[in-house]
This record gives structure tokens, C-alpha cells and sequence, in this order.
């Protein structure tokens, strides 16, 4: 028989490496003559998109349109340290350090802009759409190219350099107790699966996944983002187990391995709760690793909603859905 | 070594090599042609990433020996668009957010292309069914099968 149930599961999850361990990220802005910029960062983009995320930040920061930034990454030739990409932090570490070096490097700019417009301070100043413009008098406005290269002729270097550390302090060696991350992640998933009593196999029919990521800097990339994480967690869940025997691991192929293909995962659909992040770039913070955290523990409940049976041993696979089926079966005869 | 001359179209060009008669077809594109789009996942039948078409037909080229292709018609991702002219399903692609890593993308593309020739609308059961030979570790395939969908309408205009 087939058998339906839904199951739910939350999780707070702490960005950045933690615990009072350095955790910094450097970058390096420059704008140029023709009104683009380049952006140095060492964040290594291993598809998440940070190329993309911290290319969006400085063109924000800088007020010019996207396409006039090129952003050079991870190349130990010439970028400047950013840390590894882990701890689902890039966005929000590499980020805040791009958004810092950009407003240096804007300042510079502003300053001189502000002795050209005749205001008397870059407070009433702003870059947007290329142009650097008056506040209380958009009409008045310069365009970056423009106001750049006389910058440079007359020896200014519209070059910003920052590094930014994401706070965290260790933990009492003690008791454990204290605030070792910051800032944190929240999420909450529901799986519905069907589970055939037959076979003990459990097919994931939907995951719905709704993540606090902060402001969503680039909605398809955080989409895609949980969309992955889930998938991870349904091979988690359901079929994904290291063999190790005097470690040496027994199943190093996908034959033996099995990550979920097309027709394992569900259809899912993300849902992005965007709150305000104070401290992060335009209110960002991470969202790589914890996307697929409350799959699991959603689907081992779900499982649960539909036959009545615990797994408290992963991953879930039909034998042992089985064999918790007999269990329950005798203990009930 | 034992070499043998090996003739075959490769993206609409034939070409004419002395090649070792024990190396396969994914050895053939990359290490003598240097067309490096096609990857090497698990080297056994399993993953699709190397995926190429022979004849027409999607095939693991990691399974193929060279001389296999013998006289035959192969394509790979470098013979399906431009940079500067994508192929719809490319273009798809990049629209719908379905290439993170790109490891898994030349081999989905692919796999993706011979699909819509024989079904030009298929159902995103379908789309799944095809590209299930093509193991992805970073979308969760969603915006694959997303983005061939939107490849299918986009070819049907
Ligand atoms: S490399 Fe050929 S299927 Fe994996
Ligand atoms: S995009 Fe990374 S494996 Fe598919």
C-alpha cells in the first residue's frame, strides 16, 4: 500500500566561521577612466554566484550600471585574500568587504566631484545610473566617466581597499555557553512523501522551503541555491552513506554512492523571506549550507506522518523502513 | 602503441587522425582536439557529464572507444551555438538560472538538444526522464528542467 504523510522541520544555523576565529575578507576597488570598474576579490565562485552577487554590490555601491564591472576573482596573482568559500559566507563577509572598498574608492570620487559642482559637502552627493548628481538638485549632475578621468589627470587615485571581519566570539571552553556565531540563518521546510509498505521505498512528492536569507541580493541565484541544498537533502535522507571499513571508504562511485538524479528530487519551491540584516551588504546573509538542513529531519517526519514508523538511522533507506514496519507490527500483535 | 587512422565528422568537420587504437572518444575530443567543453566525471557510465552525440543520438563518450566512431557523425557542446550566438537552449539556459558549477551543463545541454529534436514539446516528466543519465550535485535540477522548457517554447516561435 501506498501511504502519504507531511512532514515539517526548522533551523537556525550560525554564518561565518564562528567561535572568535578570524574571519576576514578582502577586496580592492578602482574606477576608471571610461566610468567602469574593476572589483578585486579572492572569494572563489564555485558556482553559488558570488561573482555575480559581489559584481552586483559594487555597482550598487558605485551607482553605475552592472555591465561596467569586471570583477577578477580568486586568482592568487592579484586579488586579495578573501577567505575560503565555506561557512556560507561569501555573500555576507566578501560582500561587506566589496561594499567597503567601493565606498572608499566612491569617496575619493565624491571629493573631487564635490569641488567641480560647487557643493560643500559630498553629503548632498550620490552616484546613480553613472551620473554623479546634486541631492537637492538632481538637474545638476556629471557623468562618472567624465568626472573620473579629470580626477585622475589632476593625481587623484580612485582606488578603495577594505577588509571587513565578521564578529564572532569563542565559546566558553567551560561550559560551551556564549554567542559564537553571527549572523544567523533561519529556515523552516515541509516534505510530503509517499512511502510504499510493500517496498519500504519513499518517494518525495514536494518540499516546500522557506528561507530567511536576509535581502536577497539575486533572487534566481538564492532560488537555485535551495533548490540544490534540497536535492542534497533528499540524498541525505534517503540513499547517500559513506561505507567506511578501516578507513578506507567501500562505495567510491556513483553506482555505490547515489546522489539523487531528475527523477529523485521534487518539485521545489523556495519560498524567500526577506528581512533586513543591519549589519550585512544591503541587508544580506548567507544561504549556501542551510538550505538543505531541514530536508532531512522534514522528510524522517514525513515518513513518520505516513506509516508511523521513527528512522533514527541514516540514510532512510527501504530496509529499514521495512524492517521499523515489522517492529511496529509485532509490538502491536 | 598500436595507432590506427581514425576519420570522422566532428561538428560538421572531418577530420583525419593517426590515433592509439585503446584510447575513447572522450580521450580523442579532449586530448587531441582540445574541444574540452565535453567532461570527465566518473570515467564509468554514470554521471552523463561527458555526454556527446553520435549520430544523433546522446551517448556517454567515456564508454566509446575513438575507433568506435569510426565514419561517424559526432557533435559536441562546442558545435551547438556560438559565444557570440547562442543556441536557444544555451540562451535557456543562462534565463532560467540553471548552470551553477557548469559541470553538469555541457552534458545537460546536450542531453537536452537531442531530446527536443525527437520531442519538441515534451511534458517536464519527460524533460526529467531525459536528463536523468545526467547527474547534476548543484541545482537540485529544477531550473534545468525549467530551462528546457523554456528552450522548447522559445524553438517553437
Ligand atoms: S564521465 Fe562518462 S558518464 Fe561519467
Ligand atoms: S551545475 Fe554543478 S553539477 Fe550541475
Amino acid at each position: 500500500m501506498k501511504k502519504r504523510g507531511i512532514g515539517m522541520a526548522s533551523i537556525f544555523y550560525g554564518t561565518g566561521y564562528g567561535n572568535g576565529f578570524p574571519d576576514v575578507s578582502s577586496a580592492v576597488v578602482e574606477i576608471h577612466d571610461d566610468g567602469s570598474a574593476t572589483v578585486l576579490t579572492g572569494a572563489a565562485d564555485c558556482g553559488q554566484g558570488s561573482n555575480t552577487v559581489l559584481a552586483q554590490i559594487a555597482a550598487e555601491e558605485l551607482g553605475i550600471p552592472i555591465e561596467k564591472i569586471t570583477l577578477i576573482s580568486a586568482d592568487t596573482d592579484c586579488t586579495p585574500d578573501a577567505g575560503t568559500t565555506a561557512a556560507t559566507r561569501q555573500t555576507y563577509t566578501s560582500g561587506n568587504a566589496v561594499k567597503l572598498a567601493a565606498a572608499k574608492a566612491k569617496k575619493i570620487l565624491l571629493d573631487f566631484a564635490a569641488g567641480v559642482l560647487a557643493v560643500n559637502t559630498i553629503d548632498g552627493l550620490d552616484i546613480k545610473d553613472g551620473y554623479v548628481y546634486v541631492k537637492t538638485f538632481p538637474q545638476k549632475r556629471i557623468s562618472v566617466a567624465e568626472l573620473a578621468s579629470h580626477a585622475r589627470f589632476k593625481g587623484n587615485r580612485l582606488i578603495g581597499e577594505a577588509s571587513f571581519t565578521t564578529h564572532s566570539t569563542m565559546v566558553d571552553p567551560e561550559t560551551g555557553q556564549g554567542a559564537p556565531y553571527y549572523p544567523y540563518a533561519f529556515a523552516t521546510q515541509i516534505a510530503e512523501v509517499e512511502v510504499d509498505t510493500e517496498t519500504g521505498k519513499v518517494e518525495v512528492i514536494r518540499i516546500v522551503a522557506a528561507h530567511d536569507v536576509g535581502r536577497a541580493i539575486n533572487k534566481i541565484a538564492v532560488e537555485g541555491q535551495i533548490q540544490g541544498g534540497v536535492a542534497q537533502g533528499v540524498g541525505w535522507a534517503l540513499t547517500e552513506e559513506v561505507e567506511l571499513k578501516n578507513g578506507q571508504i567501500q562505495n567510491p562511485s556513483f553506482t555505490e554512492y547515489l546522489i539523487p538524479t531528475a527523477l529523485d528530487v521534487p518539485e521545489v519551491t523556495p519560498v524567500i523571506v526577506e528581512t533586513y540584516e543591519e549589519t550585512g551588504p544591503y541587508g544580506a546573509k548567507g544561504v549556501g549550507e542551510p538550505a538543505m538542513l531541514p530536508t532531512m529531519p522534514a522528510i524522517l517526519n514525513a515518513i513518520y506522518n505516513a506509516v508511523g514508523v521513527r528512522i533514527t538511522e541514516l540514510p532512510a533507506t527501504p530496509e529499514k523502513i521495512l524492517k521499523a514496519l515489522k517492529e511496529k507490527e509485532q509490538k502491536n500483535a | 602503441m598500436e595507432m590506427k587512422k581514425l576519420s570522422l565528422t566532428v561538428n560538421g568537420k572531418l577530420i583525419e587522425r593517426e590515433v592509439p587504437t585503446n584510447i575513447r572518444l572522450l580521450d580523442f575530443l579532449r586530448d587531441y582536439l582540445h574541444l574540452t567543453g565535453t567532461k570527465e566525471g566518473c570515467g564509468e557510465g554514470e554521471c552523463g557529464a561527458c555526454t556527446v552525440l553520435l549520430d544523433g543520438k546522446p551517448v556517454n563518450s567515456c564508454l566509446v572507444m575513438a575507433h568506435s566512431a569510426h565514419g561517424r557523425e559526432v557533435i559536441t557542446i562546442e558545435g551547438i551555438g556560438t559565444p557570440d550566438k547562442l543556441h536557444p537552449i544555451q540562451e535557456a539556459f543562462l534565463e532560467a538560472g540553471a548552470v551553477q558549477c557548469g559541470y553538469c551543463t555541457p552534458g545537460m545541454v546536450l542531453a537536452a538538444y537531442a531530446l527536443l529534436k525527437e520531442n519538441p514539446n515534451p511534458t517536464r516528466e519527460e524533460i526529467k526522464v531525459a536528463i536523468s543519465g545526467n547527474l547534476c550535485r548543484c541545482t537540485g535540477y529544477n531550473k534545468i528542467v525549467d530551462a528546457v522548457e523554456l528552450a522548447a517554447r522559445k524553438e517553437g516561435k
